[in-house]
């Protein structure tokens, strides 16, 4: 079986890479998490001095090609004297990128509530903060959660582009196997099998939110 | 982050440039000379598939240099087509990856003295019947060439010839393979590595165009460096090392131009 020593050779080289994928996912998450809430907010508020740094933020971010977002931070940046490891830089620059996907998710969600439980909330004496993250953010979530997840899942795939600033990680890794094996075919499809299952994991996770924040619907 | 902060980082920006030291200051007193390569390059630079370490005829080369230059060599692999904007933002001091010397490069980087010697060369069909003997011939039909390499450089030069841009050989020789293309232009040195590990049905053809030469780029305004690389080089053709390590990868040796 020829086929099964070309990916049992491949295999060492390509899990590393996928190990790579996952950590830039995994903290391109919870960049881009904690940047897409303060950006939602940011944009529903009452101040023009607040909604528009956000709103530009989330224009250019999804304006713009991710390849060329990281090409900016890791090669540009250096030229003003801002300097970032290859690590810093991918996962600065997913998390920007998906902050700005996550963001309008977020909003959305959020403006999906009715107002009348910020008004039933005021009334019974909350104030702005407490009204969302107490009443109107669990209700929103639960919303969010389906688009959100998209966003997050794409964003396991869009790891592949920090091959460009040195990282080997899933994509390029397979990449090097093909180089000296010249199989292009069995080693894209293990690779995307790969991807695959790591986003099966993420579907999981997903279900499990979703029933979580379900349960008063029920 | 205020504007003030911004400016700040330009001005000092500016003035490192101004005030820069010589690249071999730095590298001297960092200790380690960081090379970049793209490792899926065989036989010249790739990960070896069992030990998972690069290989090849470069990584050799940049061995042998940077213990000529008494520094330790650390290697990072990097797509080909970010590696010269990666040398241009000094994320390392040199390429050491079969870079070939044209005019539009010299005028971004600095070159070494030239390490390798070769030319292109057609890859076509096994069952092919028409014979290409220069790019000309090919007039009318479709040629694949690396993207961003001095191959596609020549063919769009030629403005008969379809020129297709493909991201590594592999994707390029399954095309020809499949009869997308009608051949593809490649250093010669890595044809006859190409047509021994792969099992598709396509030949050598024709060496067409000018030798080429590949040297080690690095930044502009670096005299000391320049001069302590090419010393360098000079002593590993005059003690043989580079010999050897040419011999070990394509059997004849190619860091001297042929007669």
């Amino acid at each position: 079986m020829e086929l099964v020593d070309l990916l049992r050779e491949a295999a060492p080289v390509m899990l590393t890479g996928a190990m790579y994928t996952l950590l830039f996912a995994v903290a391109a998450m919870v960049g881009g998490l904690a940047l897409g809430f303060p950006a939602a907010v940011m944009r529903m508020s009452r101040w023009a001095a607040v909604r528009w740094p956000a709103a530009v933020y989330v224009s250019a971010m999804r304006g713009t090609p991710l390849l060329v977002q990281l090409f900016v931070i890791y090669y540009g940046l250096p030229s003003v004297g801002i300097e970032f490891t290859p690590v810093t830089a991918g996962v600065l620059a997913l998390s920007l990128n998906a902050g700005a996907y996550l963001s309008e998710s977020i909003r959305g969600a959020i403006q999906a509530i009715g107002q009348g439980q910020w008004r039933a909330s005021f009334s019974l004496g909350l104030g702005y903060w407490q009204t969302l993250s107490f009443v109107v953010l669990p209700q929103a979530l639960r919303v969010a959660v389906p688009s959100m997840s998209n966003t997050l899942i794409s964003l396991i795939k869009d790891t592949s582009l920090v091959s460009v600033i040195t990282m080997t990680e899933l994509m390029l890794a397979t990449k090097e196997v093909i180089a000296v094996t010249f199989r292009p075919l069995p080693l894209y499809v293990a690779a995307a099998g790969i991807y695959w299952i790591l986003s099966l994991a993420f579907e999981h996770l997903q279900r499990v939110l979703e029933r979580r924040l379900n349960r008063a619907h029920r | 982050m205020s504007l003030k902060f911004f400016a700040a980082a330009l001005a000092a920006a500016f003035t490192l440039q101004a005030h820069a030291a010589d690249l071999l200051d730095t590298v001297k007193a960092r200790g380690t000379l960081r090379i970049a390569m793209e490792g899926t390059y065989p036989p010249f630079n790739f990960k070896d598939p069992k030990t998972g370490a690069l290989a090849g005829y470069d990584v050799d080369v940049a061995r042998i240099v940077a213990a000529k230059l008494g520094l330790k060599p650390e290697f990072v692999s990097t797509e080909w087509s970010a590696i010269l904007a990666g040398l241009g933002a000094g994320k390392y001091d040199v390429i050491v990856s079969q870079v070939g010397v044209n005019a539009k490069r010299e005028q971004a980087f600095d070159f070494s003295a030239p390490y390798t010697y070769s030319s292109p060369q057609l890859i076509v069909r096994k069952n092919e019947t028409a014979k290409y003997h220069s790019l000309a011939d090919l007039n009318g039909k479709k040629l694949g060439v690396g993207q961003g390499t001095v191959y596609e450089q020549q063919a769009r030069a030629l403005p008969g010839i379809t020129v297709k841009s493909y991201p590594a050989a592999p994707e390029e020789l399954q095309d020809l393979a499949f009869g997308r293309i009608d051949a593809a232009l490649n250093d010669s040195l890595m044809v006859a590595y190409l047509l021994k590990s792969s099992t598709l049905p396509v030949k050598a053809g024709a060496r067409v165009g000018e030798t080429t030469r590949m040297a080690i780029p690095f930044q502009k305004g670096n005299p000391k460096f320049k001069a302590a690389l090419d010393q360098a080089l000079a002593a590993a053709a005059a003690d043989g090392s580079l010999k050897q390590a040419s011999l070990r990868w394509f059997g004849t040796d190619v860091s001297r131009p042929v007669n």
